[in-house]
């Protein structure tokens, strides 16, 4: 091998050991959410932040939301539509069907006040 | 010394990327559902064989072209009527998308127009011109108008008064800047799916392509100019068909790549396709998260407003993105010339930069297969109802997109196949071409250590915008 050659196979060797680190220093993945999510929403925002959902593929996804305002609760790509009142409270409670990552948000608004991560 | 620290440098920041959950983001403005990273253990297996199978590539190397100059063997003829009906569907299609874009509804999910154009069309004939090679040319509806229109003017002995030689030196470049155009309209601009603006745009392009073939001539304009012809012609030189007139020849998998064109342009295309696929996917992504608030109060300062301030840092980041795939493949090609004398950085550029269509392809795939698997699905109970006005044409007005025709794992399958085999393609073009560069096998074999780097290199990058290990630390 020539001593480019050589060169190049040993920026190819850091590499697999790089790649490899790096896989080894995965953990295993996202947390898997644990007990009832409630989320609430003020002035139209999600307190907190984007809550993130996660669950396993075919476990129950359940949560529930308290608006201070009148909006629908739409769960992007399971299709689930629920209109929460203005002070009200809803709950959603659907097996997790679908793998994928989805949008939860206040429909009119465009408005996503959580994220739910369904895994294989 | 120099190109060992900007890999440094590149290392680091992929190291330093990692640390930062992703945030979750919904990509392409349409979809219901986003993927999930590829896990850790895919990346691993994925990684380890792309290094495996470059290395047995070194190792078992030809000592002939084998793609250069491929023989094609004539299939059959294709009726007399076959491109004017195709060309017409294309035209009534293109009709009705601006009739839905103009009248239909503003909700982007009902309207034909932005399912259409974002994953009908952008992506649902990628993966058509690699099956069946360029289906775009027969069903190109300016294309269409202008050769019906031709043909009339033919008849009537009228000749445009406007024909002028396409001046070489402008190439593809054209080309190029409508490629970035529509990235920048998909990924950047906040109104991307707003019926209709995208309407109005999508006449826009229509008018300027027509008046374009009007000028320069309508296949010379289709040949170089028309983005979406020369973007769908590059993937369908993958594919094992090709039509020429009438007649559809055969061809080895790959051996049309070998024939791109050579102009002003041409590499700049493969690097703006690939560059806004990877700011595609890096802005889903931990790193784009982290600088994306701070560009946005940059341009917030300096007085921009909520939307504008969104849409300069994205137009930052596409460019970026673009910028350095074409610095890595420039780079590579660097490498290259210092084996064997007497070829020019620019000339081996040109002459090596077919073997970036299969990563292109490769990228595409994998990044907007679910959007197409998914949201293709969409086209049911669109053409019952395309404007979105409770119409029920043909029935189907109530389908609805099953997320379950594939599973998560299966589109990271995909997702991960699709990038090795664009590796493995790429290395094969370029193992190829510098057979008949280089007239000494050694020297050939040389100059193909560096093609080895920037093949890696754009793989390891698609994997890694895929994959849930920038976000673990």
């Amino acid at each position: 091998m020539s001593q480019q050659g050589r060169k190049i196979a040993a920026g190819l060797a850091v590499l697999v050991a790089l790649s490899g680190l790096l896989v080894a220093g995965c953990g295993t993945g996202a947390k898997l959410t644990k007990g009832p999510v409630h989320i609430v929403v003020k002035n139209a925002k999600p307190v907190g932040g984007v809550k993130d959902i996660t669950v396993k593929k075919g476990k129950p996804v359940g949560f529930s939301v308290t608006s201070d305002v009148a909006d629908e609760i739409h769960v992007h790509g399971y299709n689930y539509h629920k209109d929460v009142k203005k002070g009200g409270t809803i709950s959603f409670d659907f097996p997790a069907k679908i793998d994928g990552n989805f949008v939860i948000e206040l429909e009119s608004r465009s408005e996503q006040i959580a994220s739910l991560t369904v895994e294989p | 010394m120099k190109r060992r620290r900007a890999a440094a440098a590149v290392a680091l920041v992929t190291v330093a990327a990692a640390g930062i959950w992703p945030a979750a983001a919904l990509a392409h403005g349409l979809v219901g559902r986003a993927d999930l990273p590829i896990p850790p253990y895919l990346f691993g297996w994925a990684a380890s064989i792309v290094l495996v199978v470059s290395f047995i590539a070194l190792a078992a190397l030809w000592k002939q072209p084998r793609l250069e100059d491929a023989r094609e063997r004539r299939i059959f003829d294709m009726p007399r009527m076959v491109d004017p009906l195709c060309g017409l569907i294309g035209v009534a299609l293109f009709g009705i998308a601006i009739y839905a874009g103009l009248d239909g509804t503003k909700e982007s999910n009902q309207n034909l127009l932005p399912n259409l154009v974002y994953v009908h069309f952008w992506v649902g004939f990628v993966l058509a011109s690699v099956i069946l090679g360029d289906v775009f040319r027969v069903f190109n509806p300016w294309r269409a108008i202008a050769r019906a229109v031709g043909w009339v003017s033919g008849r009537l002995g009228i000749r445009s008064p406007l024909r002028r030689e396409y001046p070489e030196k402008l190439g593809r470049w054209p080309a190029v800047a409508g490629i970035l155009g529509f990235a920048w309209l998909e990924l950047v601009y906040t109104q991307k799916a707003n019926p209709r603006i995208l309407v109005w745009i999508s006449i826009g392009y229509a008018v300027v392509q027509l008046a374009a073939m009007a000028v320069y001539g309508v296949e010379r304009w289709t040949q170089d100019g028309d983005a979406f012809s020369v973007y769908f012609n590059l993937f369908s030189r993958i594919s094992v068909f090709v039509k020429r007139g009438r007649t559809v020849y055969l061809r080895p998998l790959l051996s049309g790549v070998t024939d791109m064109p050579l102009k002003p342009g041409s590499v700049a295309l493969l690097c703006a396709a690939i560059g806004s696929t990877t700011f595609d996917g890096a802005s889903n992504g931990p790193l784009w998260a982290s600088l994306n608030p701070d560009l946005q109060s940059f341009f917030k300062t300096l007085g921009a407003s909520a939307n504008v301030k969104i849409e300069l840092a994205g137009t930052v980041g596409l460019a970026a993105c673009v910028a350095a795939v074409g610095l890595f493949y420039h780079l590579g090609v660097r490498g290259m010339r210092t084996v064997g004398r007497g070829h020019t950085t620019r000339e081996l550029a040109r002459r090596f930069a077919h073997t970036l269509v299969p990563i292109m392809f490769a990228y595409a795939l994998a990044h907007y297969f679910s959007l197409l698997i998914y949201q293709g699905q969409a086209a049911g109970y669109l053409a019952s109802n395309p404007l979105g006005n409770g119409s029920n044409l043909f029935g189907t007005a109530h389908w609805g997109i099953n997320y379950g025709v594939i599973s998560g794992a299966g589109i990271w399958y995909v997702q991960v196949g699709a990038l090795i085999a664009g590796h493995v393609s790429g290395l094969t073009l370029a193992h190829d071409r510098a057979l008949t560069v280089y007239q000494r096998l050694r020297d050939a074999t040389r100059s193909q250590y560096w093609m080895l780097v920037v093949m890696v290199g754009f793989t390891s990058l698609g994997l890694w915008l895929l994959s849930a290990v920038r976000g673990a630390g």
